[in-house]
């Protein structure tokens, strides 16, 4: 059964890369006409030298062509060059896949556990004042553009502090580049931009875990809890929290496959040497393929990340297993 | 109905009386309900009034200029860069003179304007791949919900980012692009609501006196699938405008010297140490404004939405 | 007579709403003597279940403002949480009506059957687990020790119901409530639950109180009867003296009601006139006066007392208690 539903699953996922392999280079196609690689750095360039360029990115050949080519070349781990300097695409990103990873890992985490808590106490302390403020934050938290937090906490934790001689948190890269690495300084660098990321999870995950707590306490089989003479921790955080946990999983897994993506605007703002970054800087200098390969790349990921968030549900639900 | 003339027999279970008793209301339509139990809800309709001011300060953008700061968006005044709020800049001035309150009131034009073209673009074409995949179903379905799978399998900001590159937006272009992602989900949306309704029986019902398809999609369908619109178009505004923010932050959306609360805020590192104001107001103008919506928002889906009843 | 195990005396439960207090028990009592088997019929809305639940004390949103639960010498609704958790599940166990909500999705069934016996016994999981399969098997479920490995939904409606009534009985209960156990169940799968709940009483001497709305349930499973109308206690005795000759208009009515094989063709049925009351503005005097054949001047003065009406049954009926036979077309 389970064998079943993942062969089928890996189906249309297939099926969905090719879409996106369509879309994305009948977009690059716009570019290729009449690009001219180099031209940044030299624009001197003579028409034959020109041509010769574009003849070694392969931009002159026709459009299915270029397809099977850039098709080939992805299945075998290659994602083009850059336009600028001609390094190859993949060697960027896994540079620079760890970082991401890192950061967005953590704020997921940290998401979570700090989710489930407030979500509990919202729901057992439903229309109280914690309630409410728990409720008030949440929505506040969904208002709040991204970037301009991660601009005010530098400019708390980084600028003010400073100024006035407290311990302040350093406000860009992953590491301090004289002497740093270690762990304590990795995470100096890693709270802030986290903690950024991290918000808006928040905000969303405790609200829907208090939403989700209700829910089940309503439930018939709580009332049975508690007519088999259980004490009411037992109902709630044995019985009731298991329940109400698998909804919240589900939109845990969903939020897996924008994990190498999710995090742009933090890394932007932050410095951080992540794959967002990356796309970011190559698309200021207008460096398509790097741009393409990344995006695809990213895409893959979130195809994989998908699949990967169903078989948990099935594993984590034995409704969905055995129907 | 009754056949062969006899009475019907009342079941020994009675009727359902609630705890509430068994009271009688007049019966109202879904729509009348709904208003009514929007505007009861006082918070949401206190927001859902700021925006209504925010959009009419917006439109009415050189009016407002005109008569309460005396600037234009673009005049610049290399002689009074970074004044701090006071007189005669009410907000400050930015690094090249530019009055802050006029260029706030002239982005909300940008913001609010992509925002809602982009909602309008989405539910368009949204509605219309829904409601073709969702009716017609089987090949046309599986086609139709392949390509909102492929184009929601992209991740949305690196696709906005190539397409800005590549397309060099202004704020309508900038509003395609948005909206080129949006209408996946509004899709998915429209066609769940559309499979459940199919199942209705007056769809049968409805075909079964000859109506044509096109008559039963619009006449029939779209009525009932509009309260889930309702609450996504609400629900998702918020987030369009901080999406379109976050992209002229990265000088990637809407470039100056067109204002647009984003891009207010793309050096604001530079200000940090002199000119923190020109942090702030774009920042918190942001979150009001979507703070507003939002909670406008859930105003109408408590109200509107059909599966809350 | 027998000694009586669990005697309920004038028990008032209420439910503040917005539109106002519904008095959901309104002035109940009866008792039930060990190995008895006690039917409460009523509507929805009469009380029945917040009565079951008011035992159990798990009636919340409501409150029991007055009233005692006498069990073993205390009064249930006096003693504390912890006390009465003790209480609940191992000396009086409660089933529910409908089987795939009451059990939990994501736990396996045996496990939860086992659950009591291992919370109120202290038994380790092997032995409680041993305990739940072989109940199982008494409630006659093929292959329990595979069974009891699924989980809820696995298993079909009848199947799941005998699980439930597993759990309410591995721990021995004095008293079994059950809940409307066989609403939500097929016809045939109904007689074969209660015939489990026959056998149950009579193997392991567990007084059952059976709630239902069905009197054909009543007829083929209890001792005794008890008719519950807006709250309250109407008619009350034997099944066999209440069926024969009921000594309420609300009984006698819902008697007639039930369509007959052997009814003339074009008989036309006979069906109660009126709506059930709104519980939180009761008719003054007799809850049920509005809609009775027989009612006098007395039934919208004063609320009827619940008195011995002939040899065996109670009824409160002001007609009835002057001697009026109850009979009609």
């Amino acid at each position: 059964m389970l064998v079943k539903y993942l062969v089928r699953r890996l189906f249309a996922s297939v099926v969905v890369v090719l879409g996106v392999t369509a879309i994305t280079l009948v977009l690059m196609d716009r570019t290729r006409g009449t690009y001219v690689p180099g031209i940044d750095l030299n624009p001197n360039l003579r028409p034959d030298d020109i041509e010769r360029l574009r003849a070694n990115l392969g931009l002159d050949r026709p459009f299915y062509v270029w397809y099977i080519t850039w098709l080939w070349n992805v299945l075998h781990g290659d994602f083009g060059r850059s336009m600028i300097d001609g390094s190859p695409v993949m060697s960027h990103i896994l540079d620079r896949l760890p970082n991401t990873l890192e950061l967005t890992a953590t704020a997921i985490l940290m998401g979570v556990l700090l989710s489930i808590p407030l979500g509990v106490i919202g729901a057992l302390r439903r229309g109280s004042k914690v309630d409410h403020g728990l409720t008030v934050v949440s929505v506040a938290g969904f208002a709040v553009p991204q970037f301009w937090l991660g601009l005010l906490l530098i400019l708390f934790f980084s600028v003010t502090f400073e100024q006035h001689g407290w311990p302040w948190l350093p406000s860009s890269g992953a590491t301090s580049p004289l002497g740093g690495g270690d762990i304590l300084d990795r995470l100096q660098h890693l709270i802030m931009p986290a903690t950024v990321l991290s918000f808006f999870y928040l905000s969303l995950w405790s609200r829907f875990t208090r939403s989700s707590m209700l829910e089940v306490l309503s439930q018939d089989y709580i009332r049975t809890a508690r007519a088999k003479g259980m004490g009411e921790r037992r109902v709630v955080y044995l019985h009731g929290l298991r329940n109400a946990l698998i909804p919240l999983i589900t939109l845990v897994g969903l939020e897996l496959p924008g994990l190498v993506s999710g995090g742009l605007v933090v890394e932007v703002v932050f410095g951080w040497p992540g794959i967002g970054r990356l796309l970011f800087e190559r698309a200021l200098q207008y460096d398509y393929s790097t741009v393409m390969g990344v995006t695809f790349f990213a895409t893959l990921l979130v195809i994989a990340g998908n699949l990967l968030a169903d078989v948990l549900y099935a594993v984590l639900d034995p409704r969905i297993r055995y129907a | 109905m009754s056949m062969l003339g006899q009475t019907p027999a009342t079941e020994i279970e009675a009727p359902i009386s609630t705890f509430e008793g068994a009271a009688t209301r007049p019966a109202q339509s879904y729509w009348n309900e709904s208003w009514e139990r929007l505007r009861a809800n006082r918070i949401g309709m206190g927001a859902g009034i700021l925006i209504v001011i925010l959009g009419a300060i917006a439109i009415a953008a050189p009016l407002f200029t005109q008569f309460l700061t005396h600037y234009e968006p673009y005049r610049l005044d290399l002689l009074s860069t970074f004044q701090p709020p006071g007189q005669p800049h009410l907000l400050g001035t930015d690094e090249l003179g530019r009055d802050t309150l006029t260029r706030l009131i002239y982005g909300g034009r940008v913001s609010l304007g992509v925002a809602f073209l982009t909602v309008g673009l989405s539910l368009t074409l949204g509605t219309t791949v829904g409601l073709v995949a969702g009716y017609y179903g089987r090949w046309v379905d599986d086609i139709l919900m392949r390509i909102v799978d492929t184009v929601l399998s992209i991740p949305a900001i690196f696709l906005f980012i190539l397409m800005s590159i590549l397309f060099r937006p202004n704020p309508i272009t900038l509003a395609m692009i948005i909206a080129s992602v949006g209408w996946g989900g509004v899709a998915r949306l429209v066609r769940g609501e559309v499979l459940s309704v199919k199942q209705r029986d007056f769809i049968m019902a409805t075909r079964s006196i000859g109506a044509r398809d096109l008559r039963l999609i619009a006449i029939h369908l779209l009525p009932n699938v509009l309260p889930v619109l309702i609450v996504a178009a609400s629900l998702g505004v918020g987030q369009i405008i901080l999406i379109e923010a976050a992209l002229d932050f990265l000088g990637l959306g809407i470039q100056p010297p067109t204002a647009s609360w984003g891009n207010m805020l793309t050096n604001a590192q530079s200000y940090f140490f002199h000119s923190v104001w020109l942090v702030y107001f774009p920042g918190v103008t942001i979150f009001i404004t979507v703070l507003a919506s939002n909670v406008f928002g859930n105003a109408v889906r408590d109200a509107f939405d059909p599966r809350l009843k | 007579m027998p000694e009586t195990l669990l005697e309920v005396q004038d028990l008032h439960t209420v439910f503040k709403t917005k539109a106002g207090v519904v008095k959901a028990v309104d002035g109940v009592s009866f008792e039930i003597s060990p190995g008895e088997t006690l039917g409460i019929v009523g509507e929805s809305g009469s009380g029945k279940s917040v009565t079951a639940l008011s035992v159990m004390r798990l009636q919340r949103p409501g409150k029991i403002v007055s009233g005692k639960v006498m069990f073993k010498g205390r009064d249930l609704t006096k003693v504390s949480e912890g006390e009465m958790r003790e209480v609940r599940g191992q000396d009086i166990a409660m089933i529910f009506q409908d089987p795939m909500t009451s059990l939990n999705p994501v736990f396996r069934t045996g496990w939860q059957v086992a659950e009591p016996v291992r919370l109120h016994h202290g038994l380790e999981k092997a032995k409680a687990m041993d305990v739940a399969v072989s109940m199982l098997g008494k409630v006659g479920i093929p292959s329990p020790a595979t069974r009891a490995r699924d989980y809820p939904h696995q298993f079909s409606g009848g199947m799941r119901q005998r699980a439930m009534i597993a759990m309410g009985l591995t721990t021995t209960p004095k008293v079994l409530i059950a809940d409307e156990p066989t609403t939500a169940l097929d016809v045939t799968i109904q007689a074969q639950i209660l015939d489990l709940l026959r056998h149950v009483n009579r193997d392991f001497g567990t007084a059952t109180i059976l709630i239902t709305h069905n009197l054909g349930v009543v007829a083929g499973m209890c001792e005794r009867v008890m008719v519950m109308y807006a709250g309250r206690v109407v008619e009350a005795g034997p099944t066999v003296d209440v069926f024969a000759h009921p000594k309420h208009p609300y009984t006698w009515s819902l008697l007639r009601s039930i369509p007959r094989l052997d009814a003339e063709r074009h008989e036309p049925l006979k069906p109660i006139e009126g709506l059930p009351p709104d519980l939180i503005d009761l008719p003054t005097g007799c809850a049920f006066h509005p809609r009775c054949k027989f009612t006098i001047e007395r039934c919208s003065r004063d609320v009827p007392v619940l008195n011995r009406v002939g040899d065996t049954q109670l009824a409160a009926c002001w007609v009835t208690q002057s001697g009026v036979e109850l009979k009609g077309a």
